[in-house]
């Protein structure tokens, strides 16, 4: 199967020498919904930082899509779209002009943006905020206008940091809908969670990190073979991270 | 009382804390206030000559308590203008009142807290206008031990009541007035007025220079309206008890009007407590930033606009400034100040003269200092020294947006120009209808001073980049207390004002074209050595280490 994300032997030191990332070896495959799970302080955004270019990668590298991310990092940018954990963007400009802007920079065509933003906006239910500057928005309508910026240009890559906290049953519904609609058209979602039910709901395939490492990765069914049957998941994620 | 005292800690804590302070910022502010001691040398000894002139001149008519009464009553109006900014910010504009809010605290506890930055700041100033006068006074009317602890105390006393005063006007006007709906708005207005405050000031300065003429003055109009100073003093009342207190220290009197100053405090800061609450906790919450417009208005199809990288990037550098308060005072609205007050001083002045004056100077002369006030005026301005800093927590989204970082530092200094270019646009419509400056000479400075306006941008940001200060939560801070436009400025003006006293005294160049070409070249170099510094950083990704 194709690669679309690889990183080989990725580790990253803070500053006070914590490992917050060891020796991490990952491929997610093309097409799928991957989940990245562990639990507060694992290391899931130190990674998806480094992916998408934010943080400098110690040792090791990423590939997306055939692109280094440290060697070609403006050709690879243009083939992911990131979700941040904190969605907290240009608080000053409105809504509208956000999407402009992120049309601009991934150039998106003017009359695929009007459809686009139309359409998009209107299944989040902030349409008729557009016009409102972006601080005025509640968290959930933050992480909706951010989202909405990322299909905006449908990028091959789709990459989330915890996207569903802060969203409403509703909100959370349309979000993981839209998840699945991007890999059903073929193209990638990879997102992290400390949450399980996520996980089971959503995901081809997934990856338990722990304490910056690997300790797990594989499809669900996998997941629960490898460990004694009948067990529910969330033992086995408890005993997968209990350790320390 | 213990907990109110934790709160004052934690809120002057979040205000003063050096953590996060670099060693060389500290520095800084150390070699700032040596520099600071000359400046109150002179000070004193103009606040000394006025008080011995106006002594001499009411001590043999029994006057003399006069000048107390005139120093507590100009305190008292500085106070309460300085209360009123100071208020404002505390307790209006800083943003960590809603944290406090759910906290199980006293509502009074709540505003003893938020009062103790005002107060800090009403103490210097107090020490400043009041320590020095008291103390020549004292000197002059050979005064006792008793006179300087009635001093210590009333310097004690004296801001209560017009903090007091100034915070019931502000929470009354926040409570009622429609500025209180839209906090960005009030920032703006805020700004303005204390910006034409000192503008006021810096006029009223200029107007009367000389101290001895001033306290002539003052005696004069003193002398005159002798029962005017009276009702005034009386009008705020600390101001004539405060007098009172003072010149009478050796007598029963001066003692009863001490205790009726304490009272007067004391009724002062029961009423400031029990008012307040109502008045600022009804204001303050609520507080809401921004409009939000109404709903079921439909996006007009014309707002998707699309716009070349460069172009959409540069504009949104220029949307976030015009539309944050505070970037909004410093970048666009305070850099105007400085040619603002050129053409003030211009229309003051006689301009035509000075006009008939530069046409006598040599060419080379002329654009020289031109070349340096130009300097200092772009120099100053802090759009560039903040221009990454300004992005605060925004600034990581530059990393993985697919735009390149020279493109993106590019774009914030090309931003940085063109607010500049309204200084220059100002002051070249000064020159060409207040001062006629001829026009061969206009053309040079035009074209040096876009350059000129190039490299201070271009300074500005790539010093920014090096260690911007990203981790703000209240805009101010990107300005507070950073060293970085002093070094700025140093550098800038180090280099260039050697540059121009050496061309200055080399005969060998002689007239305004000589000289504007080789400062024009001189210019080019130092902008591409900074653009090669500049790459140089950038290719070793400093970017993602700040
Ligand atoms: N900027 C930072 N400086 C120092 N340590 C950090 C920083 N960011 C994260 N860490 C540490 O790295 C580890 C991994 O953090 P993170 O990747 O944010 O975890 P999570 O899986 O919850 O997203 C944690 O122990 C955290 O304390
Ligand atoms: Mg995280």
């Amino acid at each position: 199967m194709i690669k679309v994300i690889t990183i080989n032997n990725v580790t990253k030191h803070y500053p006070g020498n914590k490992r917050a990332v060891n020796n991490l070896n990952l491929s997610i495959p093309d097409g799928e919904i991957f989940g990245f799970l562990g639990p507060n302080g694992a290391g899931k955004s130190t990674t998806i930082k480094m992916i998408t270019g934010i943080l400098p990668i110690d040792e090791g590298s990423i590939i997306i899509n055939g692109n280094d991310i440290v060697k070609e990092p403006l050709a690879t940018k243009k083939k992911f779209g990131y979700v941040p954990d904190r969605p907290d963007v240009f608080l000053r400009l409105r809504g509208i002009e956000y999407l402009n802007f992120i049309g601009d920079i991934y150039d998106v065509p003017k009359e695929i943006r009007e459809e686009k933003i139309e359409r998009l906006t209107k299944e989040f239910g902030i349409y008729h905020d557009l016009n409102d500057h972006i601080h005025t928005y509640s968290h959930g309508m933050r992480q909706k206008i951010v989202v909405s910026g990322v299909l905006l240009h449908d990028p091959d890559v789709w990459i989330l940091d915890e996207p569903l906290s802060g969203l409403d049953p509703k909100s959370s519904y349309t979000l993981k809908q839209m998840m699945r609609e991007h890999a059903a058209r073929g193209k990638t979602v990879f997102f992290s969670t400390h949450v399980l039910e996520v996980v089971e709901q959503l995901c081809d395939e997934v990856a338990i990190i722990n304490n910056g490492k690997l300790e797990f990765h594989g499809n669900m069914d996998e997941m629960r073979d490898q460990f004694k049957s009948g067990e529910t998941l969330e033992h086995i994620f408890l005993e997968l991270t209990s350790n320390e | 009382m213990n907990k109110t005292w934790n709160l004052i800690k934690v809120t002057l804590k979040m205000q003063y804390s050096s953590v996060g302070k670099s060693n060389s910022e500290k520095y800084g502010v150390y070699i700032l206030l040596i520099f600071l001691i000359p400046f109150a040398f002179i000070i004193f000894s103009v606040a000394n000559t006025i008080i011995q002139e106006m002594y001499q001149v009411l001590s043999p008519s029994g006057n003399e308590s006069l000048i107390l009464g005139v120093t507590f009553l100009s305190l008292s109006f500085i106070l309460f203008l300085v209360s009123i900014g100071s208020i404002l910010s505390s307790f209006y504009f800083s943003e960590d009142i809603e944290s406090f809010i759910p906290y199980p605290f006293q509502p009074y506890q709540l505003m003893v807290a938020k009062a103790a930055t005002p107060f800090i700041h009403l103490y210097i100033t107090t020490a400043i206008f009041f320590l020095p006068i008291l103390l020549f006074y004292g000197a002059i009317s050979h005064a006792f031990f008793l006179y300087y602890l009635y001093g210590l105390l009333l310097f004690l006393l004296i801001p209560v009541i017009p903090f007091i005063l100034s915070a019931l006007i502000v929470m009354f006007f926040m409570r009622f007035a429609n500025i209180s709906k839209n906090k960005d708005r009030t920032k703006v207005f805020a700004g303005l007025l204390s910006l034409l405050f000192i503008i006021g000031i810096n006029v009223a300065i200029r107007l009367n220079q000389d101290p001895g003429q001033l306290a002539e003055m003052l005696t004069g109009a003193l002398q005159q309206q002798n029962g005017l100073l009276e009702t005034l003093t009386k009008f705020i009342p600390t101001a004539f008890v405060g007098t009172m207190a003072l010149a009478d220290h050796d007598t029963v009197k001066g003692l009863l009007y001490l205790l009726g100053m304490i009272v007067l405090s004391g009724l002062g800061i029961l009423l400031f407590l029990t008012m307040g609450q109502t008045l600022y906790f009804k204001g303050v919450l609520g507080l809401n930033e921004g409009n939000k417009s109404t709903k079921n208005k439909s996006i007009s199809r014309t707002k998707v606009v699309s716009h070349h990288v460069w172009i959409t990037y540069v504009l949104k550098e220029l949307k976030i400034i015009f539309r944050t308060p505070t970037f909004l005072l410093q970048c666009v609205i305070q850099s105007l100040f400085a040619p603002v007050f050129l053409v003030v001083i211009l229309l003051l002045e006689n301009s035509a003269s000075l006009g008939e004056l530069l046409a006598n100077f040599e060419g080379k002369y002329v654009i020289l200092i031109l070349f340096l006030v130009t300097l200092f005026i772009l120099g100053v301005n802090p759009t560039s020294t903040s221009a990454i800093s300004k992005d605060g927590t925004d600034w990581y989204l530059n990393l993985y947006y697919p735009i390149s970082m020279k493109q993106i530092i590019t774009s914030k200094i090309i931003a940085a120009w063109m607010i500049n270019l309204l200084s220059i646009l100002l002051i070249l419509l000064a020159s060409l209808f207040l001062i006629n400056i001829p026009t061969t000479i206009l053309i040079m400075w035009l074209l040096l001073a876009l350059e000129v306006n190039w490299f201070t941008s271009l300074v500005g940001t790539y010093l920014d980049f090096l260690k911007p200060k990203l981790k703000w939560t209240d805009e101010q801070e990107v300005f507070k207390s950073r060293m970085i436009s002093l070094k700025v400025l140093m550098f800038e003006v180090g280099i260039f004002g050697t540059i121009v006293l050496l061309l200055w005294n080399i005969p060998i160049i002689q007239g305004l074209w000589v000289t504007t070409i080789l400062l024009f070249l001189l210019l080019a170099i130092a902008i591409f050595t900074i653009h090669y510094l500049l790459n140089k950083k950038i290719a070793e990704k400093h970017y993602q280490q700040i």
